[in-house]
């Protein structure tokens, strides 16, 4: 115990939106399981440094050592006695890892759906957030690049000839997570958390998972309503936030840094908005009465989203 | 299949009764079948025995490209095909037999939740395992997949362990009962036997993964009571142009 609390450990991770400390789910996890689990992490959030691009998040640094992945963090969190699962049995350790496994296999192909590959919540929301926290000129290709990763990674693992479009795997993903998100309802019942009273690493993990899609403010959302049918589930994201999570969010950047970056975000954001606005500019001039509209419906502007997806 | 697909062969799946000369097919033996496939072909022969539905089983060169998805095995039924365990399981839930009817909510949930277990950790072990071994042919495919699931990264090592930890898990929950749900077997004892008796005989040029299995002695005798109990008497009417279910040598 005395070396863990001489050398502070970090975590890189997305930051915060939608009052929650980080908007990406792996890094929730680690977050959350932190929380419960009573370790002090530093959080750092990659948000508008070249990280963003750079480096696979969540990653932890401690005492020269970096572990990257969920699974290995918090391996390596209990390793330095930081450990939520102390009071499981046996077999509530065997029901976390079979848990996790069906939350991994059948609810995360449709969060990837959702957020990045469903056009409505990618254009209106996926993008426009990773992007403004992009720096320029990251901000192109960072949220691309991760859209096509979730795509190919939801058609490999799901699309099996001859369902190869993302089209045909659609309904068999969603039909799926909403059963996930069934069985884990039933599960958990009218509980706390998975296992008694005191959250654990799958408390962790499902909050990871369902915090994104219970808080975010999604245009096309039918898991999303699906969720919010399953009221012990919204109850269980609710408390932890409340719980584990209020008293300042660990996704704000630390003080000490604060000052440093903050000219360099302001001219970040200001480059951010003059290529969102010459974006939407082309897109205007392509929709223009001259052209045929592909889309009837008014999309919001790209400035109005800066201001709202922005913290202060 | 499509969400619609499956209503669809449900319906008539719910019309007739389950027929004598139902037919499963999987790749040949020896060189071809990838372990993964045996494994899968084994708990899908596990299960329809568990239900007592009768099934011959044909092993043909060109299974794959026989079967409607590409993914073996699969049932010729009537005049309906179908591949892998899931479907099949509703195929036959829709035709009246279950084995996971009796259980409720919760326990479903637990049931699909190992299923999961099994299905991520045995199964993608068994495709890397696949590929790594030399003896093997190496598919394309299974690398792009390797590397879809983020295995692309895990050494051999790494792969041993996390098999040992899913066996671990599964020999937690199964403690002293015969069946992970006590007394009457359901769909996930038939894909863990499938899969774990695979691992526990088939040659492979490193016995490590057997090695390790075998240390959780209330897996093995789990693999043995199912064989014992569904495959030994079937086994002894030596059906002509169908293969012996074992393949090689038996656990007893």
């Amino acid at each position: 115990m005395e070396t863990n609390m001489a050398t502070p450990m970090e975590l890189l991770c997305w930051g915060g939106d939608w009052d929650l400390p980080s908007v990406h789910t792996e890094s929730l996890i680690v977050l959350a399981y932190a929380k419960f689990a009573g370790a002090n992490l530093i959080a750092k959030p990659i948000d508008w440094t070249w990280r963003t691009i750079t480096t696979t998040v969540p990653q932890l640094h401690h005492d020269g050592a970096t572990v990257t992945e969920p699974t290995y963090i918090l391996n390596y969190l209990r390793k330095q006695r930081f450990n939520a699962d102390y009071d499981l049995t046996a077999k509530q350790g065997a029901d976390t890892m079979a848990y996790i496994a069906l939350v991994e296999e059948k609810l995360r192909p449709a969060l990837l759906h959702t957020f990045w590959v469903d056009s409505e919540n990618y254009s209106n929301l996926t993008r426009p957030w990773f992007s403004s926290h992009s720096p320029f000129p990251l901000n192109f290709f960072v949220p691309a690049r991760h859209a096509t990763l979730a795509l190919s990674r939801i058609l490999l693992t799901k699309g099996e000839a001859p369902l190869h479009s993302i089209a045909e795997v659609e309904g068999k993903i969603y039909s799926e997570a909403k059963e996930c998100l069934n069985l884990l309802s039933h599960r958990l019942g009218t509980a706390h958390y998975f296992f008694g009273n005191t959250p654990t690493s799958l408390d962790a993990f499902v909050f990871g998972y369902i915090a994104p899609l219970h808080k975010a403010n999604l245009p096309s959302g039918q898991l999303q309503n699906h969720l919010k049918q399953l009221t012990n589930l919204c109850q269980f994201c609710n408390a932890i936030l409340k719980n584990y999570f209020t008293d300042g969010t660990p996704g704000s950047p630390p003080s000490s840094q604060e000052t440093v970056d903050a000219n360099l975000q302001k001219l970040t954001q200001l480059v951010n908005k003059e290529s969102n606005l010459l974006e939407k500019m082309d897109d205007n001039l392509r929709s223009s009465p001259q052209h045929r509209p592909h889309r009837t419906k008014p999309k919001p502007s790209a400035l109005s989203n800066e201001k709202n997806l922005t913290p202060a | 299949m499509s969400l619609a697909a499956e209503a669809f062969v449900s319906q008539i799946a719910a019309a007739e009764p389950w027929p004598e000369n139902a037919t499963l097919y999987q790749p040949l033996k020896e060189d071809q079948i990838l372990l993964s496939d045996c494994a899968s072909s084994l708990a899908v022969q596990a299960y329809l025995r568990m239900c007592g539905l009768p099934v011959q089983v044909r092993c043909r060169a060109n299974a794959e490209y026989m079967s409607p998805s590409g993914k073996v095995p699969f049932i010729h039924v009537g005049n309906q095909v179908i591949s892998e365990l899931g479907p099949i399981v509703q195929f036959t839930k829709a035709k009246g037999h279950s084995l996971s009817d009796g259980l409720d909510d919760v326990q479903r949930a637990e049931m699909k939740a190992y299923m999961e277990l099994v299905n991520n950790m045995l199964l993608t072990a068994e495709l890397y395992i696949q590929w790594c071994d030399d003896n093997t042919a190496a598919e394309w495919e299974i690398r792009r997949k390797m590397s879809a699931v983020g295995w692309a990264g895990k050494s051999l090592e790494q792969v041993y362990e996390d098999v040992s930890q899913c066996c671990q898990a599964l020999s937690q929950r199964l403690g002293t009962q015969p069946y992970f749900f006590n007394k009457q077997p359901t769909e996930l004892d038939a894909l863990v036997f499938g899969h774990i008796f695979t691992i526990l005989t088939t040659r492979l040029t490193n016995d490590e993964l057997a090695d390790r299995i075998k240390a959780y002695s209330n897996l093995l005798a789990f693999c043995r009571r199912i064989e014992q109990s569904y495959f030994d008497e079937q086994d002894k009417d030596g059906q002509s142009g169908s293969s012996r279910f074992s393949k090689g040598p038996s656990l007893i």
